[in-house]
């Protein structure tokens, strides 16, 4: 027996169990556990595709909030509902009539290293974040606030570099294709810094 | 070219699994893992070269999840690998071992181990895989069998 057929004999018992969901693009709407790490320093890094609206507004009061969604630059009424430990959903009457869903959640990195849930002003604040959009007809776009930014064509070496404004702040934000994006206040953060 | 999610989860759901488990050394996460690598492949729309570019793809991303996976907050209830190795219906004791050995080396031997004797990835393509350069991936899948051979010893073989 070679060491590669006992190596496959050994890891032959790793099976996933049939206990994983299928249901992709459900959850792809939903990304629920979308890991999206705010840093103390500002720096929001995103890994996953699909995930959050933005958010600009919010009535105070409770566990549920409604708030003033931006969904692809569109605006409309949403539900957040915030469930303590990091996590948020949000459902908002999407364009077929029927409910979106959105979820997502994140963590800081404090100073030293350690983690801690995000609060849900917190959370609410990286709602705010442009997100990146690649769709089927093959363009890639950004979304932020009610501004819609076609980048396709600016890609070099699969990175791109947009500036993006919203009253009186600026964001700078490093778009690595396919591959995530971070946005920083201060500059673009190189490529290599993240995912 | 693109495959649907069903026919790939089919072919490589295990493959993912064992990667993300290899690095994960947790069930719970390594599940996640395969999960979310589904729900990338399905968001991302990416076309493909091949059937071979799919998979490598798969696994790249199974295994910078699984880095991610143990970097963060986000962790399950961790069940020690001792206790979920009992669990597990080994069709020796050496494989058994073999397994226990391979789990405990550090992991960046252990993904390349991985890829090279359970994927049959060549260096080339695991350099490709991990991102990192051939010479590397041979300084790793040389150290990681010195390892492997001084624990195991007559049951692993000395091989390039």
């Amino acid at each position: 027996m070679t060491n590669r057929d006992k190596y496959k004999q050994a890891f032959s018992v790793l099976q996933s169990s049939g206990e994983i969901s299928l249901e992709v693009e459900r959850m792809a709407i939903m990304n629920k556990r979308a890991k999206m790490r705010t840093a103390a320093a500002a720096v929001a890094c995103v890994v996953l595709a699909g995930g959050s609206g933005i958010v600009y507004a919010a009535d105070i009061g409770g566990i549920q909030r409604t708030i003033q969604l931006w969904i692809n630059g569109d605006q409309t009424t949403a539900n957040f509902e915030y469930d303590g430990e990091g996590t948020y959903h949000i459902t908002y009457p999407s364009e077929d009539g029927e409910t979106g869903e959105i979820g997502g959640g994140g963590v800081a990195l404090e100073d030293d290293g350690t983690e801690r849930p995000l609060t849900e002003e917190e959370l609410l604040e990286t709602l705010n974040d442009p997100e990146v959009e690649y769709k089927d007809d093959g363009t890639v776009w950004v979304y932020y606030y009610d501004q819609k930014i076609e980048i396709t064509d600016l890609f070099e070496d699969g990175v791109c570099y947009v500036k993006l404004t919203h009253e009186d702040e600026t964001l700078y934000m490093t778009v690595k294709y396919q591959a995530g994006y971070c946005i920083s206040p201060h500059k673009y953060e190189s490529p290599d810094t993240f995912n | 070219m693109r495959q649907s999610v069903q026919e790939l989860f089919e072919r490589y759901q295990n493959n993912l699994y064992a990667a993300a488990f290899n690095i994960c050394k947790n069930a719970e996460d390594a599940k996640d893992v395969v999960q979310d690598t589904f729900i990338q492949y399905y968001s991302l729309k990416k076309e493909f070269d091949s059937e071979q570019h799919i998979r490598a793809w798969l696994l790249r991303v199974a295994i910078n999840k699984a880095k991610n996976a143990n970097r963060t907050f986000w962790r399950k209830n961790k069940v020690p690998l001792e206790e979920y190795m009992e669990t597990l219906t080994f069709e020796t004791p050496e494989s058994e071992e073999l397994f226990e050995t391979v789990m405990n080396l550090p992991e960046k031997y252990r993904i390349v181990i991985h890829l090279f004797y359970y994927e049959d990835y060549t260096v080339r393509e695991i350099a490709d895989i991990l991102k990192i350069s051939e010479s590397n991936v041979k300084v790793r899948l040389s150290r990681g069998r010195v390892l492997l051979k001084e624990k195991l010893q007559e049951e692993w073989e000395d091989d390039e």
